[in-house]
């Protein structure tokens, strides 16, 4: 019993030091994956907006284009638009990019693509009336969209936006396979390097840490863009 | 000068002075709306004066709230021409308010928005408006914390602070319980007793036959009679209105 608890324990401290060896290198990976994250949703959600917009319009060439967008980064692997700007870009820019960049610039460009059709139904989800009253006010259409539709799309979107943003944070591993040295890929070189499964479950606790972190927030957003849909107490 | 709408026939008319009680206030020839061949409104002309009330009485599907939406743009018609002395308020039979506004926030938000007013000189109107609704009380209330006949008064509020020459109301009781009919009636009869100009489509036929001037029914998309509500209700001349006035009398 006592030569139980005894190797317990020396097991216990020695996983704790080996943790604290890895660390650093999945602390910096976990950096880079934050910034990704971070550009990715900075420069997507506005990006979303007038890919939803222009789906909705009547003037068929730009709706057209729109539609045609969404259809083909909802409708391919993100991990080939990855691999597929990976070898494009440098080709179009004549420069090689640092895998940062890259990555961005493949992760902006689909979430938009998600983020537009959120938009987009979350848009057409209003009612007519609310046009229709605002027409007969005399409210021009930009000051009817800017001041009376999207505030009310904002609750319908909030939950699946939030949603998107947690797939986001998983999928940043998939920017591993353009050797960008985020988390996945710094808990996979420490597996591969010291054959202990441990970097993935300590990359595990990181990325739950996240997700968790995101949904808190997404919850107290909802909270507060439902305050005037709900009814006074008593 | 007159403005012709693109795409519509609607030509609002500016006006130089205020119009006087008995100018013509609207005027609409030949109006026809079709939906994808069905003809909702057929060749209907229409004309008022201004400080008249107007009210438009029919079975569902008669086409009067198509001819009414017309009057305002909200129904592009087909064909015909509407001479529109004047601006409009509407009142919608889901009251339709902003929900993400509170009851002062939909009052305001246009006079702000389209005509430029300053925001203490518009509360102030909008107190006003509120008190003529009876609803000072829940000017900072969000719309879903009031009551459906509640809600269509601040609507009533709404359309108001606009000044329009002509109010439209699109069925402004049909959605309400009936026993809080009353309260927006009794704003509307306050309007009425205040000259404005009113067109009312509506199911309510006591409100029609103590409030209206001129009651005119509507079936498969004409003007079948119109009258004065005494004509109207006592001695209708069709044997369509008076099947009508059977049915819902009945």
């Amino acid at each position: 019993m006592g030569e139980f608890f005894s190797n317990f324990a020396t097991e216990f401290v020695e996983t704790a030091a080996y943790i604290g060896i890895i660390l650093p290198a999945l602390l910096r990976g976990t950096l880079v994956m934050v910034q990704l994250f971070c550009w990715t949703l900075l420069l997507s959600l506005p990006l979303g907006l007038p890919i939803a917009l222009g789906s909705n319009m009547k003037f068929w060439p730009v709706r057209i284009f729109c539609r045609f967008y969404v259809f083909v980064f909802r409708g391919t692997p993100l991990l080939l638009q990855l691999y597929f700007f990976y070898f494009f870009l440098p080709i179009a820019f004549g420069v090689r990019m640092e895998e940062l960049t890259t990555a961005v610039v493949t992760f902006v460009l689909n979430y938009a693509a998600y983020f537009a059709e959120i938009y987009r139904g979350g848009i057409n989800g209003i009612d007519r009336g609310q046009y229709e009253a605002a027409k007969a006010l005399g409210i021009s259409k930009t000051q009817t969209m800017l001041g009376i539709i999207l505030p009310q799309t904002m609750r319908i979107i909030l939950p699946p936006v939030s949603n998107e943003a947690i797939v986001l944070v998983k999928d940043t591993a998939l920017a591993s396979v353009i050797t960008l040295g985020e988390l996945m890929k710094a808990s996979r070189g420490a597996v591969n390097r010291d054959v202990d499964a441990t970097a993935y479950v300590v990359a595990a606790v990181i990325y739950l840490m996240f997700t968790f972190l995101l949904t808190v927030i997404s919850n107290k957003l909802e909270k507060r863009y439902s305050l005037y849909n709900q009814r006074e107490a008593g | 000068m007159a403005k012709k709408e693109a795409g519509m026939a609607i030509i609002r008319h500016e006006i130089k002075e205020h119009l006087q009680t008995g100018d013509i206030i609207l005027e609409m020839k030949h109006i026809t709306k079709k939906f994808s061949g069905v003809t909702a409104v057929d060749k209907v002309d229409f004309s008022m004066k201004k400080g008249e009330i107007v009210a438009i009485i029919g079975p569902s599907g008669s086409g009067k709230s198509t001819f009414l939406r017309s009057i305002n743009g909200l129904e592009e018609i087909t064909e015909g021409e509407i001479n529109l002395y004047g601006t409009t308020g509407m009142v919608f039979q889901h009251f339709n308010l902003f929900p993400h506004m509170t009851c002062l926030g939909n009052i305001t938000y246009a006079p702000i928005k389209v005509k430029g007013k300053k925001k203490d000189e518009i509360e102030k109107r909008a107190q006003e408006l509120l008190e003529l609704v009876g609803l000072s009380e829940k000017r900072d209330v969000y719309p879903i914390q009031i009551s459906g006949g509640q809600q269509q008064r601040i609507a009533i509020a709404r359309a108001l602070a606009m000044d329009p020459d002509l109010m439209l109301f699109d069925e402004p009781t049909s959605a309400l319980d009936p026993e809080i009919t009353g309260t927006v009636l009794s704003v509307m009869q306050k309007l009425a007793e205040q000259d404005m100009s009113m067109i009312i489509v509506t199911h309510e036929m006591n409100f029609a036959r103590n409030v209206a001037d001129r009651v005119i029914f509507m079936d498969a998309g004409k003007m079948i009679e119109e009258g004065t509500p005494q004509e109207i209700f006592e001695h209708p001349k069709s044997e369509r209105l008076r099947d009508f006035l059977n049915t819902i009398t009945r």
